[in-house]
């Protein structure tokens, strides 16, 4: 059985609500309900998204020993994507050309692209991509195990869609809100403003702030208007 | 010219920055171990790779990679050009356990992590698994911790006064 990675990038994500108990029976159901689901033989482009686990990547099952990685529980999410190869497109236009002794039309190039993609999609295999998360139900916290748009989004919304609950992304302001800070310092962080540390004149060519500052509203309003 | 944390569209990245500096003057200026809520104690360094922001949409970023880009005079240049880290490769450390990463301020995400070895009393791929799920966790609190140190430093009313005054004179160092 594969292992939970050790090295690598992490996004973490934080939610608010309840989620089924990741032990319980419903939560391998609501897996269920979005499994992955295969494109093997599908004639068209087209990526599929769902879950599945380490110990079985067709999705077909989601055995709690699979799952538990205490003090976290171990999501698979499964990315299929089946796209056309530019390689063989060129190759058979660069024939139809060849063969009528001219340069297609934007009509003819469409006809040509999509009679191949019924011809040769079935017979193409789609790429594969595995993403794990650790799921911290106590902490209301999901760390997803890689850091790209595409697989970020992606995530968030089959997330959604299984749990009908939305992932607030842990950057500055959110990873603030964890930390425990009552409601006085939330306000403060709500207004707060970047610190112009002052800048030593020799090196910058400006003048020397005796303090440091913070980038006043105004002053902001006015250089970007 | 537009100052960044107003054009970024990630409204509070900036603050990532300013903790990531802060974390750069602590570690300079009080040593690298850091007293977390709950009596934990945790080591912190900046290893071999820093990114220093642009100040503005006009000016370049700056990478110093490899050695100690702490140490060298580039980085004290910018430094006193009142610059924020953007990026930086940290090490952390809590009891035996080491991990590195990079983290990037303004989105709080990190890369290149490595946890810590598993250890040796890993006996099945179950073990080997929760160990590993537990240290990924750990080094999200170890950074959550650290932050949260800095934010309740950084939100007080006389933050501009005291703690971003004394930053600013180490910034200011040759």
């Amino acid at each position: 059985m594969p292992a939970i990675r050790r090295s690598g990038g992490f996004v973490a994500f934080f939610w608010q609500g309840k989620l089924p108990d990741p032990l319980d029976s419903s939560f391998a159901e609501a897996l269920s309900k979005h499994r992955f689901r295969t494109i093997e033989n599908a004639a068209s482009e087209e990526v599929s998204v769902g879950w599945v686990t380490a110990g079985d990547p067709t999705g077909d099952s989601f055995a709690t020993e699979d799952l538990d990685a205490d003090p976290g529980i171990w999501l698979r999410m499964r990315m299929d994507k089946k796209t056309l190869p530019k390689k063989w497109l060129q190759i058979h236009r660069d024939v139809a050309e060849k063969s009528r002794g001219r340069r297609l039309s934007a009509r003819e190039r469409k006809e040509l692209r999509d009679d191949l993609m019924e011809k040769l999609l079935p017979r193409v295999l789609p790429t594969v991509n595995f993403i794990d998360a650790v799921l911290f139900a106590e902490r209301k916290t999901v760390l997803l195990l890689a850091g790209s748009k595409t697989v970020r989004e992606a995530f968030g919304k089959l997330f959604f869609e299984t749990f009908t609950i939305p992932l607030d992304r842990g950057d500055p302001y959110q990873l603030g809100l964890q930390c425990g800070l009552d409601g006085a310092a939330v306000k403060v962080l709500d207004r707060l403003e970047p610190v112009r540390w002052p800048s030593d004149p020799a090196l910058a060519g400006r003048s020397r702030r005796s303090a440091p500052t913070q980038v006043e509203d105004d002053e902001v309003e006015e250089v970007t208007s | 010219m537009k100052p960044k944390a107003q054009a970024d569209p990630e409204r509070h990245g900036f603050l990532g920055e300013e903790f990531l500096t802060w974390l750069w003057f602590r570690w300079e200026t009080q040593g690298g171990e850091f007293h977390l809520p709950g009596g934990r104690v945790v080591g912190v360094a900046i290893d071999d790779f820093l990114i220093f922001a642009a100040p503005s949409d006009d000016e370049t970023e700056q990478t110093l990679r490899h050695g100690l880009p702490t140490r060298t005079a580039e980085a004290r240049t910018a430094l006193r050009q009142g610059r924020r880290l953007k990026r930086a490769r940290l090490l952390l450390a809590e009891g035996s356990r080491n991990w590195s990463a990079t983290l990037d301020a303004a989105t709080m995400m990190m890369s290149g992590v490595k946890l810590p070895e598993d250890s040796q009393e890993v006996e099945s791929d179950g073990d080997r698994n929760r160990e590993r799920s537990a240290n990924w966790l750990l080094l999200l609190e170890i950074v959550q911790a650290l932050y949260g140190m800095f934010l309740r430093e950084r939100l007080k009313g006389d933050y501009l006064q005291k703690g971003a005054e004394q930053q600013a004179q180490w910034m200011a160092q040759e």
